[in-house]
């Protein structure tokens, strides 16, 4: 060992050498750590996104380039090199007028500087003035600067005046010198017209050019000045983030990476550079949802802030095809306890709902009103509080009066399994379920079976008593089937025997009839059919007018449609023993056992039955969907779904199914599909077992409801970000919520949308119910409100019939209201001032109507013979209002595309000759010859559909 | 054997076993404190690591970035443990021969000068830990959580590493004990130490034979009580503060059957079979009396026995009974948690009108 220093415990030579590692480690440490924060995936993506867009110019550049006639840039290179020839001959004269605009200019620049010293100081002069003759500084102070202000004005003036020659002066040097410069500027200017394109296209592509600027600017420690990488980002005021204490303004940075989200013409680039697929709903600038203004995760959810990685921003891969692709590229992890990551793709729309509310339909979001639609055709708000739809009806039939209608047998057999009756049915099955059939658990079933029983004794018990007005006489089957596939049965309902045309229309606001010979007593539904509020007065069900051999005949086709082998089913009876059991239950809940079994001994043995009844009615929450005397006022039994969409995960009961995705929808879709399936494997007695029941959903269903549902979040909008209605827009909205109580959408097309049974006319929708375009506009408000109570036939040669429906007052208002202010009309039309002929106009009408040969359509009233096939033209004047008639005359193809009614005045041209060939004038006075021999009576329903009254 | 160490490593059966281990350990140090020692635990111990290290449910937890501290800690408590150990063994060695410790040397009291030899390799050591440090953060990056939600609490909602083992208190304690008056008592503990012990052996250099209970009574306290908690805290309590052995699944449904009874309940209910007194402090009777007198008698008994009496001839009445109080407040925790896992006891007064439980 070496022999150390005195008062040293170490060499300082290998301190020394030991220092200087240390200092070189840490050095390189710092240049680590710079580097570490230097280093950003974003902004490879950035490079890449410059290479992309070099490419795309580049192309444009070639493309702009081969557009450029060749041979005409050289003749205009020509002109311009002999313009610039001639320019050399003029040389000493253009020399000449430069140097005096030259000269010129010290004059020019002097005087502006004498005027702006006088300008100032007769500014500061006047002050003083007045300042003298505010305190009375005396006549001789006041007059000495009174004499100054006068001098200095004078002088500016005359500076002015100067300056004015002066400028006179060049522009006329200017102009000389344009003039003999002209043939040269002409020239180029012919050049840059041809070449200017190609050469604004160079300019941007220079822009995108990676030289050593663009080092400089995005270099290490400089890049915090000006570099051209950098993190993009919206800020918006209007839409929040709830951060828990405080909501702060939302900031997206999603277009760091998706950086051609907002620019057409990308389309065709991989993710993250394509442009968003919707850019006219959605990001584009022109759009309703600028990105400036919604911003991205807004509808996408997610970390909007964030830039790391895939991961840390919340995307979420759509299916476990895409995670694989997405941890195999990117390295994919999903975030870190994220309460709310991005919506999968496919559930994008249900953030519609954010700002949109308090409509039926928004427009565009097909999977959301799919998911509505179908929440609407089951009933899930009958158990769930779902918002919008509060307002609705309960989906089902009432059971007020069941017992006249079907038999107990029936009612037993149909509540334990209805899709054993009617495939289509929509009412669910809680029965045989996995966590209550009679094979796994053998017990729970039986009991089930006594709750069956008893609930059918206590709906009979509480069922008033109904007599069918009419007795069923027997009818024409064959008849009765053409009827109802014709008069417009099938816009609510799907019926057995026109299976290929029922599931075309897909038609559910009524039941699928089938097997209703089985089902059913006759006299009631022969009186059903002819006046369906005698048996329940606030059905949705309308009349259609039908005569009593009509009626009788669709009754002889559908009591002609029986389920033998359901007929068939004998529904096991009421096992005491176990109604007791449960009973028993029920009552302990607040009581000892003894106590319990002594309340039951008191009861009698039917008291026990309809004990259980009303219990189970209750448990099963039969009430939600059926009016059942007893439980009125109840509320639902199933979760408020009103903020399923932000409920934290940890709250979603998975049971033990491992096999289900961990995620909010994956566990919506699962317990749509299966409700009960989060039970198996898990220990619950008889009364705690899941009931929601089983609907049988198809992917696609469970699919759609699951993005409704995930809609409903508490995350709040601020109201300056949501989309507010205006006052058309919110009675338009009351009155959807009636026209989809009625399902007239199932009928009549509004305005594009729906119009279910028209698909059963594809050959010819002149045969179907009326496409309604503009409804509000083409038919009189007054008129509207009379025919809803009052149908008439408008179009007696179609087979369809518009029914007449049960509607309250308040219901018809909201009906006409809604289609006028939908159209933005809400006045009365002022019939008397219509017809005001011009000299010569009613000549012309009557020439046109003749040429043009209205009647022979519009036939009714005007020739008998004729059959006609087109509405009563003197019914037109209560009906129609003549601004619609003269925009339909004027074009009623773009109105009503394939509509028989010819256009006569296409596109603007004349039809006839009259009144000079002007079409306005031609429409104007058709609609007032129309006005003139309408009549001002309505019609009634006994109104002939070819008089003239 | 997975099962057998999951089931073996909660505190009811770890406890006695670290105890029991501290105990050997103490008392066979001079064994423990040798370089054969170490080689043969390391063979030992590497594989050992290697296969739990090999099972997911352990890999994860040691490799948490939070818990990696832990481990670094566990790393260095065990080596400077063993250091002190080897050095106390020989001192000791030599001191049974009547030889000085080493340290005592004349070669070793040599002074040197503070320049470069202190302030130099001060530097040294300021850089080594700066870099670590910078190194580590870059390494493992502060996770990027999702914004502070007061209804969503993180679960297991955890202490900083240093305070697990106070946390692991709050199981057996009333917070306002294990938050407030123990850790209180530690502080003031340990600041009165040099004022407490004024036995001049053992000052620069290592020795355990001529200082038993200083060593015995601070390294129970600081190993048993604080270290073993924090491993405890940080590897093997998992969701709802719910004990996880350390190969378990972190199952966040996962439920302990626990129900705990005050001490006068046991009194009033389960021994006399009567109603609880409406007083409380008839109520709590039995409770108070003991807590005082663990407290306030069992001190001056103490001072009775020669052992007592030896050491208030050595340090004084006052440093007696401040050492022998901190002591006990020290030795309550253990009672209490045994008293818990035996008895299912919750308070041994249970007086929450007051909000005052021990």
């Amino acid at each position: 060992m070496k022999k150390l220093e005195p008062g040293m415990a170490y060499d300082t030579k290998k301190l020394n050498k030991l220092f200087a590692f240390l200092s070189i480690l840490f050095l390189m440490i710092v240049v680590w750590v710079f580097l570490d924060d230097y280093i950003r995936p974003w902004k490879a993506v950035q490079i890449e996104a410059i290479k992309i867009k070099q490419a795309k110019l580049q192309e444009k550049y070639e493309l702009a380039e081969k557009d450029i006639n060749k041979e005409k840039l050289a003749s205009l290179e020509k002109d311009l090199a002999a313009a610039k020839a001639s320019a050399q001959e003029k040389r000493a004269e253009i020399i000449k007028v430069d140097k005096e605009i030259f000269k010129l200019q010290k004059f020019l620049k002097e005087e502006t500087i004498t005027s702006g010293v006088l300008n100032s100081k007769v500014s500061a002069t006047n002050f003083q003035f007045e300042q003298a003759e505010l305190h009375h500084k005396g006549h001789d102070v006041v007059e000495k600067y009174y004499s100054m202000l006068t001098d200095y004005k004078e002088k500016f003036a005359a500076s002015k005046d100067r300056m004015k020659a002066y400028q006179g002066k060049e522009k006329e040097l200017k102009k000389k010198a344009a003039n003999l410069r002209s043939e040269v500027t002409e020239a180029e200017k012919s050049i840059n017209k041809l070449v200017g394109t190609r050469d604004l296209i160079k300019k941007a592509l220079a822009q995108t050019e990676m030289g050593p600027i663009f080092a400089l600017r995005n270099a290490p420690f400089v890049d915090y000045l000006d570099p051209t990488l950098k993190i993009q980002q919206v800020v918006i005021e209007s839409i929040t983030d709830d951060r828990y204490f405080q909501q702060v303004p939302k900031v997206d940075r999603c277009m760091t990476c998706h950086t051609f989200i907002d620019q057409a013409g990308y389309e065709d680039q991989p993710n993250p550079h394509k442009t968003h697929p919707n850019l006219e709903l959605m990001v584009g600038r022109d759009s309703p949802h600028p990105m400036k203004k919604t911003g991205c995760t807004t509808c996408h959810g997610g970390e909007g802030h964030r830039v790391n990685d895939l991961g840390s921003t919340a995307h979420t891969p759509q299916n476990e095809e895409q995670r694989k692709e997405w941890v195999e590229k990117y390295n994919y992890h999903p975030p870190h306890r994220v309460a709310q990551p991005m919506l999968k793709l496919q559930h994008t729309e249900a953030s519609c709902v954010k700002c949109h509310q308090g409509v039926e339909f928004i427009p565009g979001a097909t999977v959301l009103n799919e998911g509505r639609q179908n929440i609407e055709k089951y009933g899930c708000y009958g158990c769930h509080k779902i918002p919008e739809f509060e307002h609705k009806r309960k989906p089902g039939p009432s059971l007020l009066k069941i017992a006249s209608k079907v038999n107990k047998q029936f009612f037993k057999n149909w509540v334990w399994d209805p899709k054993s009756f009617n495939k289509h049915a929509r009412m669910p099955r809680f029965f045989e379920q996995s966590n209550n059939n009679s094979k796994d658990h053998p017990n729970y079933a039986k009991k089930n079976v006594a709750e069956v029983n008893a609930i059918a004794e206590f709906i009979w018990e509480k069922s008033k008593p109904y007599r069918p007005f009419k007795k069923y006489e027997g009818g024409d089957i064959e008849h009765g089937k053409e009827l109802v596939t014709s008069v417009g049965c099938m816009g609510c309902h799907g019926v057995e025997g026109a299976d290929e045309v029922s599931e075309k229309v897909n038609a559910y606001a009524g039941p699928y009839l089938t097997g209703i010979g089985s089902k059913v007593d006759p006299d009631w539904l022969v009186s059903w059919l002819k006046k369906p509020d005698h048996y329940q007065e606030d059905t949705i069900m309308p009349s259609l007018r039908l005569t009593d051999k009509e009626a009788s005949d669709i009754a002889a086709y559908l009591l002609s449609l029986r389920n033998k082998k359901f007929e068939n089913f004998e529904f096991e009876p009421l096992d005491k023993k176990l109604r007791d059991e449960i009973l028993v239950t029920y009552f302990s809940a607040f009581d000892t056992q003894a106590g319990a079994h002594a309340k039951l001994e008191k009861m009698s043995d039917r008291e026990r039955t309809l004990e259980l009844g009303y219990r189970s009615v209750g448990k099963y929450g039969c009430y939600s969907c059926h009016n059942i005397d007893g439980f009125e006022g109840r509320g639902p039994i199933g979760p408020d779904l009103s903020v399923e969409g932000t409920k934290p995960l940890t709250q979603f009961g998975f049971g033990i199914q491992h096999d289900v995705e961990h995620s909010r929808d994956g566990w919506i879709t699962a317990h749509l599909k299966n409700p009960r399936r989060w039970d198996i494997g898990i220990d619950k007695p008889f009364k705690d077992i899941t009931r929601m029941p089983n609907f049988k959903l198809t992917d696609r269903e469970a699919y759609t409801i699951t993005t409704a549902v995930l809609g409903n979040t508490s995350e709040k909008v601020p109201l300056a970000g949501v989309k507010r209605l205006d006052a058309d827009e919110k009675i338009v909205a009351e009155g959807m919520q009636v026209i989809n109580k009625y399902n007239c959408v199932g009928c009549h097309q509004i305005d594009g949308e729906r119009g279910d049974i028209l698909a059963a006319y594809e050959d010819d929708i002149n045969e179907g119910p009326p496409r309604l375009v503009g409804e509000g506009h083409r038919v009189q408000y007054d008129w509207f409100h009379y025919f809803l109570d009052n149908v008439y036939p408008i179009r007696p040669w179609l087979s369809i019939r518009m029914p007449s429906f049960n509607l309250t007052d308040e219901e018809r208002n909201k009906i006409v209201a809604m289609f006028q202010h939908k159209a933005r009309q809400k006045t009365l039309v002022d019939r008397s001032k219509v017809v005001n002929w011009e000299p010569g106009e009613r000549q012309a009408a009557l020439q046109m109507w003749d040429e043009l040969a209205c009647a022979s359509c519009h036939s009714a009233g005007f020739d008998a013979s004729t059959e006609p096939t087109a509405p009563n033209l003197y019914f037109a004047k209560r009906r129609l209002r003549p601004s619609w008639i003269k925009k339909w005359l004027a074009g009623p193809d773009k109105i009503m595309p394939g509509t028989l009614m010819p256009s006569f005045w296409m596109d603007g041209e004349a039809a006839s000759d009259v009144l000079d060939g002007d079409a306005d004038r031609q429409l104007d006075a058709m609609v007032k010859l129309l006005y003139e021999f309408g009549t001002d009576n309505l019609p009634t329903k006994n109104t002939k559909f070819w008089s003239k009254q | 054997m997975k099962e057998l160490i999951n089931w073996a490593a909660d505190p009811i059966r770890s406890f006695p076993v670290v105890c029991i281990l501290f105990y050997f350990m103490m008392k066979y140090y001079r064994v423990v404190g040798t370089k054969k020692f170490l080689g043969w635990s390391l063979v030992f111990i590497i594989p050992v690591v290697v296969w739990f290290a090999a099972d997911p449910n352990f890999f994860t937890i040691i490799t948490l970035p939070d818990n990696i501290p832990i481990v670094i800690l566990i790393v260095l408590i065990g080596f400077l443990q063993w250091f002190t150990f080897y050095k106390a063994a020989i001192n000791d060695n030599r001191l049974d021969e009547g030889l000085g410790p080493i340290e005592g040397l004349p070669e070793n009291r040599e002074k040197v000068w503070c320049w470069p030899n202190l302030v130099y390799t001060e530097l040294f050591m300021i850089i080594a830990a700066t870099a670590f440090l910078v190194v580590w953060a870059i390494v493992f990056k502060a996770p990027l959580e999702e914004p502070a939600n007061p209804t969503w609490a993180p679960n297991p909602a955890k202490a900083p590493w240093y305070f697990l083992g106070l946390q692991e208190m709050l199981v057996y304690f009333d917070p306002w004990m294990a938050g407030v008056v123990l850790p209180g008592v530690v502080v003031v503990g340990l600041i009165a130490i040099p004022y407490i012990d004024t036995n001049p052996k053992g000052n620069g250099y290592y020795t355990i034979a001529e200082r038993p209970i200083a060593m015995w009574g601070f390294l129970f306290g600081w190993l048993v009580l604080w270290m073993y908690l924090i491993m405890v805290g940080t590897f093997l309590r998992g969701p709802n503060w719910t004990f996880y052995g350390p190969f378990e699944f972190w199952d966040f449904h996962k439920v302990v059957a626990e129900y705990n009874v005050n001490l006068s309940e046991f009194f009033w209910i389960k021994w006399l079979n009567s109603p609880m007194p409406s007083n409380m402090f008839v109520r709590e009777f039995l409770g108070i009396i003991l807590s005082l007198g663990y407290i306030l008698a069992l001190p001056p008994l103490t001072a009775m026995t020669s052992y007592g009496k030896k050491m208030i001839e050595s340090v004084g009445q006052i440093r007696y009974y401040i050492f022998i109080v901190l002591l006990l407040l020290m030795v309550s925790l253990p009672i209490k948690m045994v008293l818990r896992w035996l008895f299912s006891l919750k308070y041994i007064v249970a007086l929450p009108e007051l909000e005052l439980n021990l």
